[in-house]
């Protein structure tokens, strides 16, 4: 392989890791945008979503078949069930929680995870689950890459993830009403805005789209465990600071912009993957030391 | 942040579930029944290995008991659980020395034995260590602790020597950073150096991670013949799948920690024509025949990679507390010390000066239809 297909490679590698990146960024920029929280137990919505999908799988796979047409209503049913999932957690656990301190929400954030990552753990015994599925292994080798028909479906499916998302959050009256709550909550209540209702949206449509990078990743990695949420969490949280917190198209590119990084830097001579992470989170120091609204994010004055 | 938060889980679960387990099992002791102690993950990613292990320790106690059990005391086990994880390890050594246990079989993940070690150690307490074979564990035993696998050094002697005959020039070595994944990629890459062979790539990746197509790329870059991959399972059958997902077309090996059945479940077809470096394991081992029947019948499924081993550890040690004749720590080491080639399950046992198992016992396997296979 000479440096350029390698390069071209890695472009591929990044975006895929991208792509799970940045529908898990979503979430957190979408509830840190309505209701300014960091919400640390989105990963572990992630981990459950992919257990929810193994097991809607494992239901229909006989019938539907395993392949991606019966991961696509695995996916589909995971995402309802975590949506709905998510809006109670909001209710239940951060709703009573709005008016207390910043922190005191964001320590019941760490308990809700804690509480996700234990139960399946218990459930589970902490042992991996292998998520059977008939995925193939084809693809198109272009030049000296290669692309598996499986990386197409997946970026495909999050970028028309991405793109349905953007249309209702910019063309849509429940997508004016999230942008107007995260600015204002107070005038929104003023203009009749049920803001109760929108932030449970937001909680369902931020926990649904990590309930698909979750089944997706487990059906394309093919295990699954309690555990698999909190990299990915910190990880998605580096990509929402990348892209600005709060802005959706910045936790788009976030995701995509660490993903390609993560990529790239294993290649870069004398660095082994072993310092992959260390990159990632040295560029969330960076980011938050020298421009801490990201890219796309607007300067404001109170921050957690 | 990482390590806390899992550590915090997990202590916080296997407390419980350790808690409940000792109190449960109060009534039933019998003031004068042995205890021994097991020290194997029953939680974690490698959990599956720890609870085989801990099923053949059960089978072997149960037997010895239904003869009478040892100087006439019935047998106890106490469970403590490493969790594959050092910090786990230890709390799960400390508690088993402060139950006055005469022994401890066990020991998987040799990250996680390694600073048990010292504990069992201080309290003189003998150790039978059944899977764990990292040779950093060498130098840290007290004298107390008795390896009854071969260790990485046989194991290397052995890829080496296959990988050779199989006209492997370049080979890519990953490893997880953890003592024994670790221990066995520095000694493979100085082995294979030394034969005069290119070592392509020697990478180390993070545990728990998914994705490797970055990795992927960086080994299809360097175009090594051979892939040989240190660490455990669970994360082997994701790389192995994303290997031949890549298009990586050559050789793929892997080391006894990850001569396990659910690879093929989670690599699935990837995982078909991959070698594994192994102690025999019960279908391979003529002995284990009427051990393997048992254990399906108990458990309802085959018994895993350790098993015939760790029954062999638990065998081991009642051997020694007889020759010993007392429960007293000191007279049993000796006894163990001693052992002088009987044969057991996995074959016959005696130790080098340094207490490892003096004799290599490692065997290559192959993945054909979803199990593992001879391949000699």
């Amino acid at each position: 392989m000479s440096l350029t297909d390698i390069l071209m490679q890695q472009l591929v590698n990044g975006l895929v890791l991208g792509s799970f990146y940045a529908l898990v960024a979503l979430g957190y920029t979408m509830i840190f945008g309505v209701i300014k929280l960091l919400n640390f137990a989105h990963g572990d919505v992630y981990m459950v979503g992919g257990f929810v999908g193994f097991g809607v799988l494992s239901a229909v796979g006989g019938t539907l078949g395993a392949d991606w047409g019966g991961i696509a209503v695995a996916m589909f049913l995971s995402m309802i069930a975590m949506g709905c999932l998510g809006v109670v957690i909001e209710r239940v656990a951060y709703h009573p929680m709005l008016a207390a301190p910043r922190l005191s929400i964001l320590i019941t954030a760490l308990a809700v995870s804690l509480v996700l990552q234990n139960s399946v753990l218990t459930l589970t015994d902490g042992q991996i689950t292998a998520f059977r599925t008939d995925l193939g292994f084809g693809g198109l080798e272009i030049g000296h890459v290669f692309i598996t028909y499986n990386q197409m479906v997946l970026v495909g499916t999050a970028a028309l993830l991405m793109i349905a998302l953007e249309t209702f959050v910019s063309r849509t009256q429940y997508g004016r009403a999230m942008r107007a709550v995260s600015i204002d909550k107070d005038m929104c209540r003023l203009m009749g805005i049920d803001v109760a209702k929108v932030i449970a949206i937001t909680f369902f449509i931020g926990s649904a789209l990590a309930a698909a990078a979750g089944t997706m990743a487990g059906a394309y990695y093919g295990s699954i465990w309690y555990f698999m949420g909190f990299l990915i969490g910190l990880k998605a949280f580096t990509a929402a600071v990348i892209g600005g917190i709060g802005s959706i198209p910045g936790a788009m590119a976030g995701g995509l912009i660490l993903g390609l990084l993560e990529a790239f830097g294993t290649q870069i001579p004398g660095i082994g993957s072993e310092w992959k992470d260390v990159f990632s989170f040295s560029i969330l120091i960076l980011v938050l030391v020298f421009k801490p609204t990201g890219l796309f994010g607007k300067s404001e004055t109170e921050r957690m | 942040m990482r390590i806390t938060r899992r550590t915090l889980a997990l202590t916080a679960f296997a407390g419980a579930a350790l808690g409940g387990l000792s109190l449960a099992s109060l009534p039933a002791a019998a003031q004068d029944s042995i205890t021994i102690g097991v020290q194997v993950p029953t939680t974690g990613p490698e959990a599956t290995y720890g609870n085989d292990m801990f099923n053949a320790v059960k089978i072997a106690a149960q037997e010895i008991n239904e003869k009478g059990g040892l100087l006439g005391r019935q047998i106890e086990l106490t469970a403590g659980d490493s969790a594959c994880d050092p910090q786990q390890a230890v709390n799960a050594a400390s508690k088993l020395a402060s139950q006055d246990v005469v022994g401890v079989v066990g020991g998987y993940c040799s990250g996680a034995t390694l600073p048990t070690l010292k504990i069992y150690g201080d309290a003189n307490i003998p150790f039978v260590i059944t899977a764990s074979n990292s040779t950093k564990l060498i130098p840290a035993n007290p004298g107390n602790a008795f390896m009854i696998n071969s260790t990485g050094a046989d194991q290397t002697t052995k890829a080496v020597e296959f990988m050779e005959s199989k006209g492997i020039e370049s080979v890519a070595i990953v490893n997880q950073g953890d003592a024994y994944s670790q221990d066995l990629a520095n000694l493979t890459r100085d082995a294979w150096e030394q034969a005069g062979k290119k070592v392509a790539a020697f990478e180390t990746v993070n545990k728990g991670e998914q994705d490797y197509s970055a990795l992927v790329t960086k080994i299809k870059a360097a175009d090594p013949d051979a892939v040989f991959w240190t660490a455990y399972y669970a994360d082997g059958g994701l790389l192995i799948r994303q290997l031949r997902q890549g298009g990586y077309r050559g050789t793929i090996a892997v080391g006894d920690g990850s001569n396990s059945p659910k690879l093929f479940e989670i690599a699935g077809r990837a995982a078909e024509g991959v070698y594994a470096f192994s102690n025999p394991t019960a279908e391979f081992l003529p002995k284990a025949k009427s051990f393997s029947e048992t254990y399906k019948k108990q458990f309802g499924n085959a018994p895993g990679p350790y098993a015939p081993l760790t029954y062999d550890g638990m065998m081991l040690l009642a051997w020694a507390i007889e020759k010993a004749g007392t429960t007293d720590h000191g007279p049993i080491i000796e006894a163990l010390a001693s052992a002088d080639g009987q044969e057991w399950l996995s074959g016959p046992i005696s130790f080098t000066d340094e207490n490892t198992l003096a004799r290599s016992n490692f065997i290559v396997l192959e993945g054909k239809g979803g199990e593992w296979a001879l391949a000699e």
